[in-house]
């Protein structure tokens, strides 16, 4: 058995059609649909690039794929980043590594540094790019993660960020000291309340720090933190001053009502999901309006980010060709029968990924797969139904459905239509901007900096150059959430 | 001959290992955590010779309260100069009473990814009740059997991914062979960790571990005999001979040996004993520091130095050295270093005693240490077997 790596060896049967270009005015998306109007003319686009490390979309088996772990794979992506005038370069962060059915996921690029550390070194070797850090909230203890990213805030001259997660499950404690400790329904408590003793250690020095440290001085003047409630006992004098930019900005991913609440509540911006339908991201940018205006902010005070992808070509073919590629290499056949597998809950290795589905159903009720992903052992029978008739549907194999279930997702065509596209999410009020994930590394931005970039220029959509040093000022943020009356007042 | 260079090392935290010196060189918080001045720091250590640099560190502040007790996360300041050096060691000191150790492992072993293998770790204690607080934890009570469990665990860690565990396998669909990653499935008397890492094995395979003498339990390890807990203990004493006495005496347990010296040196017209006592006299009450301890001291002028350290170097009658090398304490960062690098390191090299560490080599290549084989690889100990 062996992967195209060039092209598939057979025509996929259903193409799927790009899904920002829908070619009705009736439908939801046409970009003629009354329901998309212009409401920020002058709006610009902002990217971000979200350097995964673990997942199913980067493609390692082709030649043009680098190591996933050498630090010049991550040196080659933030320098194109930061020539292209990226607002931010994101890590993820890993706790445990995925499983499949009891043993280590072995389909995927795997093996990351950790952020922070990473960021750090990167730092020294950029100027204005944000650096984004993946942390959790549940093993993580607020103190030293705080100063960690507040280390990172400081040496890059204020252009750090952390994007909140949170986890919960007895399977990722099992790295750590406590174990799965933590209730699910907690899980948002805690990271309220790890974030407010973040902020406590953010606004602890005084403003005048910089005075500080005359001859023989040891005046005080650095606030003593405390924060005690059901989660945290916690109390520390810090050491941290703070950067230029205040605190790191506050990314925020979770998208359950919990989640979009506390972002509403906490974060500058808003890392989504709705990335590829206009009128799914227009809902969702409403809903985070209303909730940020009931969280007593501006309504403009969140911004949203969603996670994307974007593949171009000089033709609207050859982006086509190239979408396609790109999708085929992300689902090989291994990784078409694993993921069938995991929803059916047993080993399919045996099956042929251009056969149909098993005949069966699942046989277990609860996920019995991948551990370490987000899907939930509850809604197995119903996405293996789904599956099967849209496979029966559209007369599709194994591999076919699984590419058809990724091919949702992002931009394509020409540099100058998605740079149309872009334009339009950003000016109807649907998103701020953009985090791309590149399905390959260290190349994957190239075309975007080169192409995409001069595209949005020319249509007045993109800065020629950095606005600010520090990541708040290049998003164009307020000062943080605790720290208005003060800069108000000053 | 001795089998490797005399190392010298040094500490390069914030502005010098005495608690008064931020006052004295008269640096507000701000110039402490400044990134061009750190990177500045550790450039001119680097250029002077030095083996490694050290990060002191502690989640809490010398002084409670006081902004002249600024000072960034140890880890995060190694990774900020990885990128902006290219021979000297980087070594922060991280605790291992209260941190995650899977958390620790993985931000250790990304230093080594980005420094290209010269990371080393320095795993301390943490005695005080305060810690605990901002830990929100009970007090460990037992420090040295949580620093030997966090140090196993974290050395488990770092070999819990093979060096070839990523074999990109196209025609089977396999981007790591999951027979060569490996849970380590650690359980220690307050904790257990699965495994493993998410971060692949760091470029040196083990970082470089030093450790002050009686902080890490000085027992090889005895799993499989995968080696020392630590890599190189640094001992202190109140005269030369006793620090050598204890050097030799901690030779028994650790590969190598080293001396910690604090250095008040002349400098500016002025003596070491001078500059000392306006140092003790600014110092603040109540300071937790780590000056004035068990280290080994000179004040004085850089001959005297030179002397102590040629001292160090020179092989005894059984052809070997009392102690493989120093770390340096230095009083005042900016004062001691350019006399160290102007009076001290030259002379050392001139007399063939240490070494400049090549570009690109890893702390192992300069401390003469070998890169340990990985304590999961059936295939190596097969291969031990058999021969």
């Amino acid at each position: 058995m062996t992967i195209p790596v060039t092209r598939p060896s057979r025509p996929q049967t259903h193409p799927s059609r790009p899904q920002t270009h829908p070619d009705h005015p009736d439908h939801p998306d046409h970009p003629d649909h009354p329901s998309h109007p212009i409401t920020r003319p002058a709006a610009q686009v902002h990217f971000g690039v979200f350097f995964q490390g673990v997942n199913h979309t980067t493609i390692w088996s082709d030649p043009e794929s680098g190591s996933q772990t050498d630090f010049a794979t991550f040196e080659r992506v933030i320098r194109t980043a930061e020539r292209g005038l990226f607002d931010a370069f994101f890590l993820g962060e890993g706790l445990r590594l995925r499983e499949s059915r009891g043993a280590l996921h072995d389909l995927d690029v795997v093996g990351r540094p950790d952020a922070i550390t990473q960021l750090a070194a990167l730092a020294a070797i950029t100027t204005h790019i944000g650096l984004v850090a993946t942390q959790n909230t549940t093993y993580n203890d607020p103190a030293d993660l705080a100063r960690r990213l507040q280390s990172l805030d400081v040496l890059s001259g204020g252009r750090a960020a952390w994007n909140v997660v949170t986890t919960d499950n007895a399977w990722t404690g099992a790295n750590f000291r406590r174990g799965g400790y933590l209730d699910h329904a907690l899980r948002y408590e805690r990271a309220q309340g790890q974030l407010n003793v973040a902020r406590q250690i953010w606004d602890a020095f005084p403003d005048s720090a910089d005075g500080a440290g005359s001859p023989g001085s040891s005046d005080g003047g650095v606030a003593h933190v405390s924060e005690h409630s059901d989660l945290f006992d916690v109390e520390l004098d810090p050491t941290t001053p703070r950067s230029p930019q205040g605190h790191p900005v506050i990314f925020q991913a979770g998208d359950s009502p919990q989640g979009r609440d506390f972002a509403a509540a906490n974060a500058d911006v808003i890392f989504s999901r709705h990335g590829s339908v206009l009128a799914e991201a227009l809902e969702f940018a409403a809903d985070v309006r209303r909730r940020a205006v009931a969280a007593g902010r501006p309504e403009d005070d969140v911004q949203i980010f969603p996670g994307t992808g974007i593949i171009v070509g000089d033709t609207p073919a050859e982006a086509e060709e190239k979408a396609r590629w790109v999708r085929w290499n992300q689902v090989t056949p291994a990784t078409a029968l694993s993921t069938v597998g995991n929803i059916w809950g047993e080993d399919l290795s045996g099956y042929d990924p251009d056969g149909p589905l098993p005949a069966h159903d699942p046989v277990v009720e609860e996920l019995g797969g991948e551990r370490g992903s987000a899907t939930t052992g509850a809604r197995t029978r119903e996405i293996a139904a789904q599956w099967r008739a849209l496979a029966e549907a559209e007369h599709l194999s194994i591999r076919e459905l699984v590419v058809r279930n990724s091919s949702e997702r992002g931009f394509q065509g020409t540099p100058a239509a998605v740079a149309e596209d872009l334009v339009r999410w950003v000016r109807t009020g649907a998103v701020d901007g953009f985090n791309i994930s590149p399905w390959i590394v260290p190349s994957g931005l190239d075309d975007i900096v080169d192409k995409v970039v001069p595209e949005l220029q020319e249509r007045g959509a993109y800065p020629a150059s950095y606005t600010g040093t520090t990541l708040r000022e290049n998003l164009g943020l307020r000062a943080p959430l605790t720290r208005r009356a003060a800069v108000g007042a000053a | 001959m001795p089998s490797s260079p005399f190392f010298v090392g040094l500490d390069a935290d914030g502005a010098g290992a005495h608690p008064a010196a931020a006052a004295v060189a008269r640096l507000a918080g701000t110039d402490l955590v400044s990134g061009t001045r750190l990177a500045r720091t550790v450039r001119q250590a680097e250029n002077a010779g030095l083996t490694f640099v050290s990060f002191t560190d502690a989640l809490l502040p010398a002084v409670p309260g006081s902004p002249a007790s600024a000072r960034l996360d140890s880890v995060t300041r190694a990774a900020f100069v990885s990128r902006t050096t290219t021979a000297i060691g980087l070594v922060p000191q991280v605790p291992t009473t209260y941190p995650e150790p899977f958390h620790v492992a993985a931000q250790l072993a990304s230093l080594d990814i980005a420094a290209a293998g010269r990371g080393g770790w320095i795993p301390s204690v943490t005695r005080d009740a305060a810690t605990a607080d901002a830990y929100g934890r009970a007090v460990v009570g037992d420090v040295a059997r949580e620093a030997r469990d966090v140090v196993q665990v974290v050395r488990d860690l770092w070999d819990s991914w093979e060096d070839d565990a990523v074999i990109r396998d196209v025609a089977t669909g396999r981007y790591i062979d999951r027979e060569r990653l490996h849970y380590v499935d650690f359980r220690g008397e307050t904790f257990s960790v699965k495994g493993p890492l998410i971060t692949p094995r760091p470029p040196q395979g083990q970082l470089v571990v030093l450790a002050s003498d009686g902080d890490v339990a000085p027992v090889l390890d005895p799993a499989g005999g995968a080696g020392p807990l630590v890599d190189v203990t640094l001992v202190g004493g109140s005269g030369a001979a006793t620090a050598r006495g204890n050097a030799v005496a901690a030779r028994e347990h650790s590969p190598l040996t080293g001396i910690d010296i604090e250095v008040v040196l002349d400098a500016g017209g002025r003596t070491g004993a001078d500059r000392l006592a306006v140092l003790d006299a600014s110092t603040p009450a109540g300071v937790r520091s780590p000056w004035d301890t068990s280290a080994l001291r000179h004040v004085g002028s850089a001959a005297g130095l030179v002397a102590l350290l040629t001292e160090l170097a020179t092989p005894g009658p059984d052809g070997r050295r009392p102690v493989d090398g120093v770390r340096l304490l230095p009083a005042v960062l900016d004062v001691d270093l350019p006399v160290l690098a102007r009076d001290v390191l030259p002379a050392l090299r001139a007399a063939r005693l240490t070494a400049v560490p090549r570009p690109g080599a890893s702390l192992r290549e300069s401390l003469g240490l070998p890169r340990p084989a990985n304590r999961y690889d059936t295939r190596v100990q097969a291969d031990a077997l058999s021969a």
